[in-house]
């Protein structure tokens, strides 16, 4: 195997150069990940591929500029493939990278009020979106508030076959809402984006893909001191049609005890209809989607959390109920951690992979993982195996054992490596690791550190 | 010319942003920046130290307490409650997961933390053609019109 220096060099000449901004504040802080895999992929009949890419995730949080109230933001990662510049590594080219977000932010002296410029996520009420623009939000006076964004979009992959990523160029939209202390929060929100581009292709079903135009409202409501509801529903006004329902009951009859009720509907044309990927499932899928379960939730004394929970799913294809438990907790001043998981899926054959009759998408899922972190070390182990109640791929069981071995070197740097190794319906055998290094910086600040 | 929601929708934004310069703003106090004390590992319950209602969201503290019931359902808060969120976390802690072009799965990246609810562990590569059709909106929750080039390697 032959490492390609030269880049190497280049990646963290790059990563050095970021970090100087954050030098020359009085407040903020980095953050450094960077992860190096081995991978040999040999099938018969193909040459043996070997992949070493070495991915760096990368943030910036440069506080406290201009009157102190300035700061910028940035993330990303990029990869390099140190074996192969030109191997087709996880779907993508030996050299590949994405910049998160890159914005400045004003944070005014009042009412959490912002304003940011550059590129930035936004979730707000039914709003999900990644724009390059301007945004602001704002309390109001008698508990209203308001915030709002407009800009290009951050287009991402192109679907193959179609020429484009399925987004309109320009969006904008924004929430308002209104807070009554402690009982109550109305919110109203919307997007707008422009039209979406023009897919000649004869996989699409005509109506199923659009613009990407919603409303939709979202409430938070305490009635009780121990009963509470959350959800939202969302209004696609290009079909003129309900695109979802999203509800969660929570009652806390007791200080340990949490019961929650949730109920999920999505008209999947509606829904999924902006959406280039998902719109060409329609014809799969159909149209009405349900969910509703609940769960239960007892704290235990010793910080030990044991929970059971039950979800039934109504399709137009077909029905399915999932149930299971989970305990999990912490110990040692919550320097040692553990869980135990088990869940089932009973589903009709609508749901297998391949839905013939006699077929089964029913399977047993079961986990264990514990960890330790310490001063000086940390280490954890990960069991998580799937057992099928109908073969597939001729395989009745998948499963996969992970642990990692790592030494805080500092307070603010850290080495790593996993090591995994499992059996499923794609691999007879997957032998896989990874070393990581980790390094937070963080300047001299008010408050704790964030993370 | 039909005016569409989202536009009248626009301009009550923009009636709203306007009553705010004149609004008193003095009697709206910022969350703080970053916690003002050291936090204790995780999971974190808020409820441990604060009784009163959250002042920026006018909700109680215990409402974030990070149980199990929390996380698994914090988008809901997220979608309403983002500043009090960024009082403790970085936006880059929901990158991990939520991001339009991911490197790797989130449990890969974070192998180390086992503790974390991350989803997809395991051969989900194969699991996901069952829970693909069975919850497909949780699926286009993350992966909605993001394209990540796995998906879209087989999904064209």
């Amino acid at each position: 195997m032959s490492i390609d220096f030269k880049a190497f060099c280049r990646v963290f000449s790059a990563l050095l150069l970021a970090v100087l901004p954050t030098a020359v504040l009085a407040d903020g802080s980095a953050e450094s990940t960077t992860i190096l895999r081995f991978q040999q992929d040999t099938h018969a009949g193909f040459q043996t591929r070997t992949m070493v890419p070495l991915t760096e995730f990368f943030g910036v949080d440069a506080d406290g500029a201009g009157d102190g109230n300035l700061s910028a933001h940035l993330y990303g990662w990029g990869r390099l493939d140190l074996a192969d510049h030109n191997s087709a590594y996880n779907g993508g080219e030996g050299v590949n990278g994405a910049l998160d977000y890159a914005y400045l932010q004003y944070r005014f002296k009042q009412a959490n009020a912002t304003a940011r410029a550059g590129r930035f996520s936004i979730m707000e009420g039914i709003l999900n979106e990644q724009v390059d623009g301007v945004s602001y939000r704002s309390d109001l006076p008698y508990g209203f508030g308001v915030s709002s964004f407009g800009g290009a979009n951050v287009h991402s992959a192109k679907i193959i076959g179609a020429h484009t990523d399925g987004k309109g160029d320009g969006i904008f939209g924004g929430r308002i809402n209104y807070r009554k202390g402690g009982l109550l929060e109305l919110g109203i929100s919307g997007v707008y984006e422009s039209d979406a581009p023009t897919v000649s292709s004869p996989n699409f079903l005509p109506g199923t893909f659009g613009n990407h135009r919603l409303v939709g409202a979202d409430i938070w409501l305490r009635p009780l001191d121990a009963m509470q509801i959350s959800g939202h529903t969302s209004y696609n006004t290009e079909t003129g049609r309900v695109a979802e329902h999203s509800y969660l009951l929570q009652v806390t009859p007791v200080k340990d005890l949490v019961l929650t009720v949730n109920y999920d509907e999505q008209h999947d044309r509606d829904f999924f209809y902006s959406s280039l990927l998902f719109a060409d499932m329609v014809r799969n899928l159909n149209q009405n989607s349900r969910a509703a379960g609940g769960s239960a939730t007892y704290t235990l004394p010793g910080n030990v959390e044991l929970s059971g929970d039950y979800k039934h799913y109504r399709r137009d294809i077909g029905q399915a109920d999932r149930f299971g438990g989970e305990l999990r907790g912490n110990f040692l001043d919550k320097t040692l951690k553990g869980g135990f998981d088990y869940h089932y899926l009973r589903s009709s054959a609508d749901f297998a992979i391949v839905a013939i009759a006699g077929a089964s998408g029913s399977y047993h899922e079961a986990r264990a993982w514990a960890m330790r972190d310490t001063a000086s070390y940390f280490a954890s182990l990960d069991l998580i195996g799937y057992f099928f109640k109908k073969q597939v791929e001729g395989k009745d069981t998948a499963w996969e054992s992970v642990g990692s071995l790592g030494y805080h070197v500092t307070p603010r740097l850290s080495v790593s490596g996993d090591l995994s190794y499992g059996q499923s319906a794609q691999y007879d055998d997957e032998l896989k690791g990874l070393l990581r290094l980790t390094y937070n910086l963080e300047l001299p600040g008010k408050g704790d550190l964030k993370r | 010319m039909r005016r569409s929601p989202q536009i009248t929708t626009m301009f009550v934004l923009i009636a709203a942003l306007a009553l705010t310069a004149c609004a008193q703003f003095k009697a709206l106090p910022n969350l703080p920046a970053s916690h003002p004390e050291r936090i204790t590992r995780g999971p974190v319950a808020c409820s441990e130290c604060h009784e009163d209602n959250q002042k920026g969201t006018l909700k109680k503290f215990a409402a974030f307490d990070h149980s199990r019931t929390f996380v698994q359902n914090h988008r809901f808060y997220a979608a309403s409650d983002d500043a009090l969120c960024a009082s403790c976390h970085k936006f880059s802690f929901c990158n991990d997961c939520h991001a339009n072009k991911v490197e790797f799965k989130p449990s890969l990246k974070n192998g180390n933390r086992p503790d974390r609810m991350m989803p997809h562990r395991g051969d989900y590569l194969t699991l996901h053609k069952i829970e693909g059709k069975l919850d497909p909106a949780s699926c286009y929750r993350c992966h909605g019109r993001a394209n990540n080039d796995l998906c879209v390697a087989c999904h064209r």
